[in-house]
């Protein structure tokens, strides 16, 4: 065989890989469904955490703030709420919302989780 | 004649594969900036359940209703009441109060037509943009009504979000001090003989005070040396108010509402007599409801 043949052969299978490529991670992709809350973008996080403090604010229970924290994953709860905290900084959160984050913070990493 | 180009259409068929098989299997899409509505189901139910403590303390309903919207939930009143109905069958009677309570503000739409001044900083990627402050005494017919105890009022701003731009401003809220509620009161007790229902059920319906049915009141039910608690909603399909429970024959009954109220006594399953002349257990049906 030609050596060009095999040349073509080549493009077409590197045109190949590329266009499956594309399919599968633009046109479409792999749907996800089922997620959990670790994956969620850091405006939805910042604002479950001020959910967190509002809650937190009226029931000063730093052990229900610590459960409800906890679908984050594994992290300490006080660094999830300080994330938020920064988020909540950094995107022009108002005042009020970001003194209850600030309230949670500090409340949990006080808190020593033994109760 | 030219040959057709088996060789290249099959590598470019390979290709297509392999590309694919990498795509979707070895090396999807990472799953990042996601949006609530794509949570599992019971991280939806923790973010609901959030959701409804913060509404709790804070009262704004706006917030709440923009919270929720995230979730896609088809009916945010009865997703609602569905898992407070869960809870409270788990025992988990306060989250199960939270989440009754903003179902029923919801419903009846408690803070929705305050109109103060608004204060509009949408500047932030907070997912709920768009602010305003306010806050306003309630007045006692705005009061939604809620199992738990009554918090302190609350002397931080009303923040009102909204989920985009593009949906209209959201009228601030008063903000709202939730309270346990008028007493509920006996308004009918009515004897039902109808051989087609179980022998001695005693039927319960509890409306609050906007003649709306209460799902998730505790119903507290003795007899001699016996009692038992049940919650109303725990049969949707008769109403989220209704609640029923079968008295055996020759027991006296005293039916109340935790959350306070009439009591209704000495209930005895009466003898009712079909058209035939045959005697069977008919049984009772109390309505309660908030002045």
């Amino acid at each position: 065989m030609k050596s060009t043949r095999w040349l073509f052969i080549l493009i077409a299978l590197v045109a190949g890989i590329g266009i499956g490529l594309a399919y599968g991670w633009v046109v479409d992709p792999v749907e996800f469904f089922d997620l959990t809350p670790d994956t969620l973008r850091a405006d939805y996080k910042t604002d479950y955490v001020l959910m967190v403090a509002e809650a937190y604010h009226s029931e000063a229970d730093p052990g229900l703030a610590a459960h409800r924290l906890a679908i984050f994953g594994s992290r300490s709860p006080s660094t999830i709420a300080a994330d938020g905290l920064e988020f909540a900084r950094t995107n022009g959160f108002s005042d009020s919302d970001i003194a209850l984050i600030q309230e949670l913070v500090t409340a949990l990493q006080a808190w020593s989780g033994i109760q | 004649m030219r040959r057709f180009p088996w060789d290249i259409l099959l590598a470019l068929l390979l290709g297509l594969g392999a590309g694919l098989a990498y795509s979707w299997m070895i090396s999807p899409l990472q799953v990042f900036d996601s949006e609530p509505i794509a949570l599992r189901t019971d991280f939806k139910d923790d973010y609901r359940s959030a959701i409804a403590a913060s509404y709790a303390v804070t009262g704004n309903l706006p917030r709440a209703r923009a919270r929720l919207a995230l979730l896609g939930d088809s009916n945010l009143i009865e997703t609602l009441n569905s898992q407070a109905q869960r809870l409270t069958a788990g025992g988990e009677f306060a989250q199960a109060d939270q989440l009754a309570a903003l179902a029923l503000a919801l419903d009846h739409g408690t803070s929705a037509e305050a109109q103060p001044t608004l204060t509009s900083t949408a500047k932030s990627n907070n997912p709920n943009q768009g602010k305003a402050t306010a806050t306003f005494p309630p007045t006692p017919e705005e009061l939604p009504f809620q199992f738990t105890e009554t918090p302190p009022a609350s002397d931080t701003e009303t923040v009102v979000t909204l989920s985009t731009p593009d949906n209209p401003t959201p009228r601030p809220t008063r903000t709202l001090i939730p309270t346990v509620g008028a007493p509920f009161a006996l308004t009918t007790q009515d004897t039902v003989c109808d051989a087609n229902l179980p022998d001695g059920l005693l039927q319960i319906i509890v409306f609050n005070s906007s003649h709306r049915q209460v799902a998730g009141a505790r119903i507290i039910i003795t007899w001699d040396n016996g009692e038992e608690q049940f919650f109303t909603g725990l049969k949707p399909e008769l109403g989220n108010g209704y609640a029923d429970y079968n008295m055996s024959p020759g027991l006296t009954y005293t039916v109340r509402i935790s959350a306070g109220g009439d009591i209704a006594s000495g209930l005895t399953a009466p003898t009712c007599q079909t058209p035939t002349g045959e005697s069977f257990q008919g049984g009772i049906k109390l309505t309660f409801e908030q002045p």
